[in-house]
């Protein structure tokens, strides 16, 4: 069920640096993560509801935990945002944090939406948080490895 | 319904081909609108045909979804249809989710946020959808009568005055229009139907509302395909008139002596009905009329609903007819239209748009018994309706149509046909078997010409390789209609020849 493939997590990391990374290690790339996820929840909850969006994110973070424990403590909250991320290890050399559980996270929940709607409309949808970002490579890029 | 001194409503396309025609032009322009009926009646699909037809960047679409299909189940399926073009999501079509403001609002609440947008995009399209969820939430309070009229009525004059054209989605029965305020707040009212009848669907649409403009009354049938709806106008074809005038010329059957029968030809334009039992020619005389219409430079089309066009084409190669290359070279079509479940609207439509396409001046209906089991069960009853409906429409344009129908003959007398359908037909020929001399042989009869004389005689003919070769006039012969004759004498007494022996 990992719908997260190079194509799409290559997609999450373009997004992902676009955001701040501070501190370095496991807390930065969560708090990348959590900006980026701020950013979609807008686009995303206009369009189906912070029900809809809530629900993505959830099924996100279930799949994103599979992957990377150190997200174990992250939960989605009522309105769409993410809590819990005080309880991750800030030691990046702890055992179970991942630098790239951030990553995951939100190439899990881009991988959701290109199942559901396509990568061009999910293009189309990030777009407006990410105006600067190449809509038709990257739909082709994740098309290829669809 | 429109003069010099009146306002000119300027009308939208639909997108869905047929439907502006039932509209009486489209949708009229700044209309406040409702697209009822039940669960997966095409409601959201015609609403997402009209947005996308219409929507652009400057004057974009909002849609308002609302507790309805999740927004992303519904764009996951609506791409699937040809009309959605992505490019224009989120620029030209904007969805947005009420849902969390209807749950947690009043019906105020809902109003603003709606009004929030329309005047934030300037939209040229809105539509919310379901709307009958909003009902439901205002039906919840004790003033709920009151409290919905006023929201309704204020949400059509803002969306009026913003130049907007609404459409509000809902799920909806008839019993549900008496007053009910969005039924009477609205210009337009559509409703979807949808039957199932044993193994088959049939979907209809009817304007029941429309104000401002004459749109076409009663049910039209429309069918949802990978690109959309598609609507089939009951009077499809029957507004138009042909240049050519009936019986000015005669066209060949491509069979000299039946010709001759038929007093020089068929009459151009009419409507010739081949009777006979099966295996007894009629499909070999199709062919051949449109194989001699070739020759001569008349585009053919055959509509069939027995066989597959591979093996239709196939038995004509085996009388020395190629149906192959006309096809290839664009003066033949041959449609085979889809078994079960047809409506007699959409069998119009597609052979007269085959005529069209390829300047047909012969048409064959091969054969209408079986066009008759091609029909949804709920088309039947009307089947004689839908044929005079049909061939009208054919002959409108100035085809000459040429339908075959099998008769199950019996030995006492001799039908035309087993519809009653002789009325559609200015010519009738009839086929049938006779037994003579041991041998069953087929015979030919010109019933009627209308207007025109012909034959009264009663000829004999065979099916050979080179299709049907006509014989001599059967004489000497009585109750040769009963198919078991006698010789002529017997009966009259009289010294008449004796029955040729063959």
């Amino acid at each position: 069920m990992d719908t997260a493939t190079p194509a799409i997590q290559n997609l999450a990391r373009q997004l992902l640096a676009g955001e701040p990374s501070r501190p370095r290690g496991a807390i930065g790339s969560m708090n990348q993560a959590v900006r980026a996820c701020e950013k979609l929840r807008m686009p995303l909850t206009r369009l189906a509801g912070a029900t809809g969006y809530t629900s993505l994110l959830s099924r996100a973070l279930v799949l994103a935990k599979r992957q990377a424990p150190s997200l174990k403590r992250l939960k989605v909250v009522p309105d769409g945002s993410l809590g819990g991320i005080d309880g991750i290890p800030p030691d990046s050399t702890a055992t179970d944090a991942s630098p790239d559980a951030g990553l995951i996270l939100v190439a899990q929940l881009l991988g959701l939406l290109v199942t559901f709607i396509g990568a061009p409309l999910t293009l189309r949808l990030l777009h407006e948080s990410w105006p600067a970002m190449s809509i038709d490579a990257i739909t082709r890029s994740i098309e290829e490895q669809s | 319904m429109s003069g010099p001194d009146r306002v000119e409503i300027r009308k939208l396309p639909t997108g869905v081909p047929g439907l502006d025609e039932i509209l009486g032009g489209g949708l009229p322009e700044f209309s406040f609108n409702i697209i009822a009926g039940a669960p997966g009646g095409g409601k959201t699909t015609l609403a997402h045909q009209i947005i996308f037809a219409n929507a652009t960047p400057e004057r974009p679409a909002l849609y308002f979804t609302v507790l309805g299909e999740p927004a992303i189940k519904m764009l996951r399926y609506q791409q699937q249809f040809e009309f959605f073009d992505q490019a224009k999501v989120n620029s030209a079509v904007r969805f947005i989710n009420l849902s969390q403001v209807v749950l947690e609002n009043d019906l105020g609440a809902v109003l603003a946020e709606i009004v929030k947008e329309v005047e934030a995009a300037n939209p040229g399209i809105v539509v919310v959808d379901s709307f009958r969820t909003i009902v439901r939430k205002a039906q919840s309070s004790e003033s709920a009568d009151i409290e919905l009229q006023g929201f309704i009525q204020r949400l059509a004059l803002h969306l009026t005055s913003w130049q907007a054209t609404t459409f509000l989605i809902g799920e909806y029965t008839e019993a549900e229009i008496r007053d009910n305020p969005v039924f009477t707040v609205a210009d337009g009212l559509i409703w979807l139907y949808q039957h199932v009848e044993r193994n088959s669907i049939v979907r209809k649409m009817q304007i029941m509302k429309l104000r401002g403009q004459e749109s076409v009354p009663g049910l039209h049938t429309f069918r949802i395909t990978h690109a959309g709806l598609q609507a089939f106008p009951r009077t499809f074809g029957l507004s138009q008139t042909s240049d050519r005038v009936k019986g000015e010329r005669r066209l060949s059957s491509g069979i000299r002596e039946f010709d001759s029968i038929m007093g020089g030809g068929i009459p151009e334009g009419d409507s010739l009905l081949m009777a006979g039992p099966s295996g007894s020619g009629k499909s070999v005389l199709a062919s051949q009329f449109i194989d001699e219409g070739l020759r001569k430079g008349e585009p053919g089309v055959i509509a069939i609903f027995e066989e597959l066009p591979a093996a239709y084409v196939h038995r004509a190669a085996r009388l020395g007819m190629d149906f192959d290359k006309p096809q290839k070279d664009g003066t033949l079509k041959i449609i085979y239209i889809r078994p079960l479940d047809l409506s007699v609207d959409e069998t119009v439509h597609a052979v007269i748009d085959a005529v069209k396409q390829i300047g047909a001046k012969r048409v064959v209906l091969d054969s209408l018994v079986g066009f008759e089991m091609a029909l949804a069960p709920d088309f039947r009853h009307e089947f004689r309706e839908s044929l005079y409906r049909m061939i009208g429409a054919l002959t409108r344009v100035g085809v000459t149509v040429f339908s075959t129908v099998e008769v199950q003959d019996d030995f006492n007398s001799m039908a035309l046909s087993n519809f009653a359908i002789s009325f559609l037909a200015e010519d009738i020929v009839r086929l049938r078997y006779i037994s003579i001399n041991g041998q069953m042989r087929k015979m030919l009869l010109v019933v009627k010409m209308r207007g025109s004389a012909h034959s009264i005689d009663i000829w004999e003919y065979q099916i050979t390789s080179e299709g049907v070769v006509m014989g001599e006039r059967l004489r000497g012969y009585r109750g040769l209609t009963s198919g078991i004759p006698g010789p002529w004498s017997i009966e009259s007494g009289q010294n008449d020849p004796a029955p040729r022996a063959d």
